[in-house]
């Protein structure tokens, strides 16, 4: 399958800009809405959240809710559809879920870590996959903490350095191989390059690599499904393409790697609609839109006959700078596919639509 | 003095006088034919014809064909009369030249004047090229913009319908459950019919009033779907830990391939200077100050050298480098005493270090580079290896031309090597 070219190639439309009034660090659609939520710190120290509606061609304000620590991070992923509870974590280490209707007092709260929750997901919610609804947050304390929202004060897996190693930060985590009630692993990324696989059905280190550059973001294409792909951002502009299906012994995980720009590469977002295609945002205010196309084989023996993995090739079907800040979030919307948010640290967040995403 | 063209032959009508003029075998170019209203020439060096004309004619719209040997003029007069004769007879000397060079300035300056008229025509040409392309440059342009627009309003459009979707699907199910939850009150109701509760009936009333608001009753049914989904969800995971071990990284920062040279270096550097300072702490502590210092024990280990305490000059040499191993001479020095004391590996080792410090090849070094190849290349010959010896001995020459002893070595080390290839 060869990528379109020209007039046929995906565009990507700014259709709504909105300047904010604080520092915005992630956001997130809400699900089964066209409201967005816009997280983060406002210069007096206070940490913000914003929900906007998408009315016409701009962004209406709905409500603004202030909370005490400047909030780093958010995710939907663990609540059902009914409630959309948001779950957040803040600079002070707290781990807090909210429910927007509401939101004086959290729904559940913890003092997770030391130090800043640099990343959160979510699994089990929102009517995707099975299993208990669980979030798993990396801090800059170098521990990743996996929390049930049923159990208060103590995670159900916590993954901390050995007593008397000097910790680094853990700089993003995520969620896969959630297809049945049992199976889950949390992928970790740190500010060494570190890549760690934890698997919590059998609670121990399943894979581990280094990428030579800070990991700034890691993501599984889908989180409910056999572990597919895997796509691991890093400093100096590097992604990293794991193909997941097949682990060989001593070289672990087949990948393909790209160097998209010069800048550190801050996030990337599969887009929920199509699992091989991935934006990837930059920090020169660009946005990359990535295929990756799969080999003829995905496996293959090697000299011993143990099976290793074949990773594929990734091409570049659009890219478009936007700001002269880093684009430090992006969120695809889950109900209309293109449709996708992002936030800059030029304190504007940018609706963007993505066309001509079904001839690819 | 040119050739003059005299065979002529011509004919005229009441508006045109036709003259033919025979060039056989002569090169002919529109050059050289030179016509202005009443002068005409014709110019084929050495040959040469002209004719003063009896009148003016038309100069512009009059031809020469030139073929065949013959240049056929057509000249159109300009007033209609019959002519006498071609030319003017009584011509004077003066009056020709007269003419000649009116001629000679008519024909400039309508040179000139065409010139200016094709340069304007020109620059107009261009001017309209530059537009045209300009306006086709801009219609692209506008197209791409164009197209831009038209998939921006589509997709704005495509995006308010969904909108409007998920509004109206969102209405039905609230109505939707609206309904339900209607027919689950009537069923609490029904019960409570059997069982008279006080306590349930202000919840009861608190739960419809919040039946009002729209969120409410989310509350309500979720708190129903929560109790359901609890049943079906698995228990919280056992709490356990997972111990970490992280890849080895000295700095706090993050790691970036392009840095790792330069924190290379850095750690080195920071090595080797731990290296010394450890070094001196732990053995130095009973010497004297001046003993700690590098010049004073190079001093000392010459003084012992020229009294020929070798021991005690390599001692006094083995101290100074660990407090300073950067100076060549220390080790030039020493690679001397090795020498003396048939120490012959570690008098090339020695001198082999400090040609390493002495690189730069500069007027100061020369001095201690000759001593440094003069003492490695003996080492070397007193190891039997004379070829490596004869190298070292041929640098200390390249460096200093004039030293009668080096080359005398050289010489002998040569014979030495012929020889020895001789027997063998």
């Amino acid at each position: 399958m060869s990528v379109p070219s020209g007039p046929e190639r995906p565009q990507v439309v700014a259709h709504v800009q909105q300047a904010l009034p604080f520092t915005l660090f992630d956001c997130k659609w809400v699900p089964r809405s066209a409201r967005l939520l816009c997280l983060g710190s406002a210069a007096r120290g206070t940490g913000l959240i914003h929900l906007y509606e998408l009315r016409g061609g701009r962004l209406a304000l709905l409500s603004e809710i202030e909370k005490t620590k400047p909030i780093k991070c958010g995710t939907f992923g663990a609540t059902s559809l009914q409630q959309r509870y948001l779950a957040t974590g803040d600079f002070g280490g707290n781990l807090n879920i909210w429910n927007l209707e509401a939101p004086e007092i959290p729904v559940y709260s913890v003092k997770g870590h030391k130090e800043i929750i640099n990343s959160i997901d979510g699994v089990g919610g929102l009517g995707i996959g099975e299993g208990a609804p669980e979030i798993v947050t990396g801090s800059r304390d170098g521990t990743v903490k996996v929390w049930d929202p049923r159990q208060k004060d103590t995670p159900v897996a916590n993954m901390e350095p050995v007593q008397g190693e000097s910790k680094r930060d853990c700089w993003t985590v995520a969620f896969g191989n959630a297809y049945n009630q049992e199976e889950r692993v949390v992928c970790a990324g740190y500010d060494n390059g570190d890549i760690k696989l934890f698997d919590l059905k059998t609670m121990s280190l399943r894979w581990e690599t280094n990428i030579k550059n800070g990991v700034c973001s890691v993501e599984f294409d889908r989180k409910d499904v056999n572990m597919n792909k895997l796509v691991a951002t890093s400093l100096e502009g590097k992604f990293h393409v794991f193909d997941m299906r097949t682990q060989h012994p001593t070289k672990g995980f087949a990948s393909v790697s790209e160097k998209a720009q010069k800048s550190t590469i801050w996030q990337v977002r599969h887009l929920p609609q199509n699992r091989d295609i991935f934006m990837t945002s930059g920090g020169a205010g660009s946005l990359h839109l990535w295929k990756y196309e799969y080999p003829a084989q995905r496996s293959k023996k090697d000299s011993e006959g143990a099976e290793m993995g074949v990773a594929g090739s990734v091409s570049l079907l659009q890219n478009v700078t936007l700001s002269t800040q880093p684009i430090s979030s992006l969120d695809w919307s889950p109900d209309k596919k293109g449709l996708c948010v992002c936030g800059a640290f030029d304190q504007t967040v940018r609706v963007l639509i993505v066309t001509k995403l079904n001839k690819v | 003095m040119p050739v003059w063209l005299r065979e002529y032959s011509w004919r005229q009508s009441p508006s045109a006088v036709y003259l033919s003029l025979p060039v056989r075998g002569l090169r002919v170019t529109p050059n050289s034919i030179f016509c202005t209203e009443q002068y005409l020439k014709v110019s084929i060096p050495p040959f040469l014809f002209e004719a003063i004309l009896y009148a003016p004619i038309d100069d512009t719209n009059s031809t020469a064909k030139i073929g065949n040997g013959i240049i056929f003029f057509t000249l159109y007069k300009k007033e209609a009369a019959m002519w006498d004769s071609l030319t003017l007879e009584n011509a004077t000397k003066e009056k020709l030249q007269c003419l000649r060079e009116n001629a000679v300035l008519k024909a400039h300056e309508r040179a000139k004047e065409e010139t200016e008229a094709k340069k304007v025509t020109k620059q107009e040409h261009k001017k309209y090229a530059l537009e045209a392309t300009m306006k086709l440059e801009e219609a692209e342009r506008k197209r791409i913009e164009d197209l831009k627009e038209k998939e921006r309003l589509k997709v704005t459009k495509e995006l308010e319908l969904w909108k409007k979707q998920q509004q109206d699907a969102e209405k039905q199910r609230r109505a939707q459950k609206e309904v339900e939850l209607h027919q689950q009150v009537e069923q609490l109701k029904e019960k409570k019919k059997e069982k008279i509760d006080k306590t349930r009936i202000p919840s009861e009333v608190t739960s419809k009033t919040r039946l009002k608001t729209t969120r409410g009753c989310h509350g309500f049914h979720s708190i129903f779907s929560e109790n359901l989904k609890e049943e079906q969800l698995p228990a919280p995971r056992s709490a356990a830990t997972i111990k970490v071990n992280f890849t080895s990284r000295v700095f706090p920062t993050a790691l970036r391939e392009s840095r790792v040279a330069e924190e290379e270096e850095w750690l080195h550097k920071q090595a080797e200077a731990r290296r010394t300072i450890s070094a001196d702490l732990s053995e130095l502590e009973d010497l004297k100050e001046e003993e700690k210092n590098p010049d004073w024990l190079k001093d000392k280990g010459n003084k012992m050298f020229a009294t020929g305490d070798y021991l005690g000059a390599v001692n006094a040499y083995n101290l100074a480098v660990q407090l300073n191993n950067k100076l060549p001479l220390l080790y030039l020095n020493r690679a001397a005493c090795h020498l003396k004391l048939r120490n012959l590996h570690k008098a090339i080792e020695d001198s082999s270090k400090a040609l390493e410090l002495l690189r730069s090849p500069v007027p100061d070094n020369e001095n201690a580079r000759v001593k440094a190849y003069v003492r490695r290349g003996t080492a070397f010959c007193q190891l039997e290896l004379y070829v490596e010896g004869l190298q070292d001995y041929e640098a200390a020459l390249k460096i200093d031309p004039k030293n009668k002893i080096i080359e005398e070595d050289a010489e002998k080390i040569r014979h030495l090597i012929q020889g020895t290839t001789q027997d063998s």
